[in-house]
Order: C-alpha cells, then sequence, then structure tokens
C-alpha cells in the first residue's frame, strides 16, 4: 500500500501566467491508463467582422473552484472508470491564440477519458462563473455562453 | 449584514466590486435585489440576466425565500462566459 495506488485526484487552478499543455497533460498521466485526452480552448482574433485585440477574464474564485470539483464529482460517477482530471483556466489578460483553458482527462481506456473531456468543457460553460470581456480596437463586449442556464430564459 | 460581491458588468454598473450592506434576515431573492438596486440604480438594466450566487450557491430572482446569515456572501452574477 502508498504511493503506486495511484489514488484519483482532481486539479483544479485559475492562474493569470500562461496556460501549459504539457504541465496538465503531465498531471493526469498515469501507468494505469492507457489513455488522456485533452481539451484547449483558444482565442479567436475576430468577433463579427471585430478585431479583438485580447480578452480579459475575471472569476468569482472560491465558487469557480468549488463548481469545478462539482463537475469533476460528476465525472466520476458517471465514468467510474476516470483516473485524474486536471482543469486549468487563465484569468486576467489572455492575448489572441493563447489557451484560456486546458482539460485533460485520463482513463484506463479512450471513450470514457473522451466523453469526460466533452462533459467537462460543456458544464464548465454552464455553470462556472467565470466571465469574458473581449476588448476590440474601439469598444469592449462581456461575452455571454449560450449554455448559461439563466441568460436566454427570460428573452 | 451581507457582504454583496459584484462581477464583470454588474462591477461596472455598481462602481466597486465588494460590499456590507444590512438587509432582513429573511427576504426573497427578488427583495434582495430590489434593495440592492436602491443603492446602486444603474443596475437595473441587467436585471433580467442576473441570478445571486448565495453562500455559494445560485439562486433565480424571485419569490425563493432567502435565511441569511450575518457576514454570509451573496454575489451578483451576470450571464457568464468561462471556458
Amino acid at each position: 500500500m502508498g504511493e503506486s495506488e495511484d489514488v484519483p485526484k482532481d486539479f483544479i487552478k485559475l492562474k493569470t501566467e500562461k496556460l501549459s499543455v504539457d504541465e496538465v497533460s503531465e498531471l493526469v498521466i498515469s501507468p494505469y491508463c492507457g489513455a488522456v485526452s485533452l481539451f484547449i480552448g483558444t482565442t479567436r482574433n475576430n468577433f463579427e467582422g471585430k478585431k479583438v485585440i485580447h480578452l480579459e477574464y475575471e472569476a468569482y474564485t472560491s465558487m469557480a473552484e468549488t463548481e469545478i470539483k462539482k463537475i469533476c464529482r460528476d465525472v466520476r460517477q458517471k465514468w467510474a472508470s476516470v483516473k485524474h482530471i486536471a482543469v486549468h483556466h487563465r484569468l486576467g489578460l489572455v492575448p489572441v491564440t493563447e489557451a484560456s483553458v486546458i482539460i485533460a482527462v485520463s482513463s484506463p481506456h479512450r471513450a470514457e477519458s473522451l466523453e469526460a473531456v466533452k462533459y467537462c468543457i460543456n458544464t464548465l460553460k454552464a455553470s462556472v462563473p467565470i466571465w469574458k470581456k473581449e476588448i476590440y480596437e474601439d469598444e469592449y463586449s462581456w461575452k455571454e455562453n449560450k449554455e448559461c442556464f439563466w441568460a436566454n430564459s427570460e428573452k | 449584514q451581507v457582504s454583496v460581491l459584484y462581477f464583470a458588468r454588474s462591477a461596472e454598473l455598481a462602481g466597486l466590486r465588494c460590499e456590507s450592506l444590512w438587509v432582513p434576515r429573511q427576504i426573497t431573492s427578488l427583495q434582495l435585489w430590489e434593495e440592492i438596486v436602491k443603492v446602486h440604480p444603474r443596475l437595473a438594466v441587467i436585471r433580467d440576466q442576473v441570478v445571486f450566487a448565495v453562500r455559494q450557491e445560485y439562486v433565480l430572482l424571485g419569490d425563493q425565500v432567502l435565511v441569511l446569515q450575518p457576514g454570509d456572501e451573496v454575489a451578483i452574477i451576470p450571464p457568464i462566459s468561462g471556458g
């Protein structure tokens, strides 16, 4: 008994520094797993014909971490063989083409980690209190995810 | 007395990110919104787009009765855009 048990872990981080795909993948690698699935959310340089200069993210940090933990718990209920989950989200200023979010999941076989990564990003967009502001040349816009369960219900 | 947290567009409209407010111990979520708009009238324009997070649980603006403790965190949550 000991370190070789490889207990399933969740690695959740909100940070202002540039995200690293290598770092996030390495967190979830496990000798018991044959699959690591990855999602990287990057920032586009245009929206409705306007040039995006950069993005700014802010978060209700304590609640965001709690909501991401809930997502990890749900993942493990749906896909019991999932081993490790890592969710890194960047906050503050994010230049165009840099990653704003990286999600990595490991599992013994590929089906579960692929499904789990998709579930993580979809649910994150619907429930985690993080906001993105797109800065254009002469204006800015607070974005709204279509997954947000309260934004569209009144319209 | 609760801590009200403002984020994103609501922070821009209110002009601040955090303040303490005196509110009744029991209040509906809609009444709580109305108390906050009294202090920051510019928030009225986003009424249809926001929800609260009370003690980090989402609450829609409506008839739900909140039982608040001193020091509870109440956050104004505009439509989210993470990921």
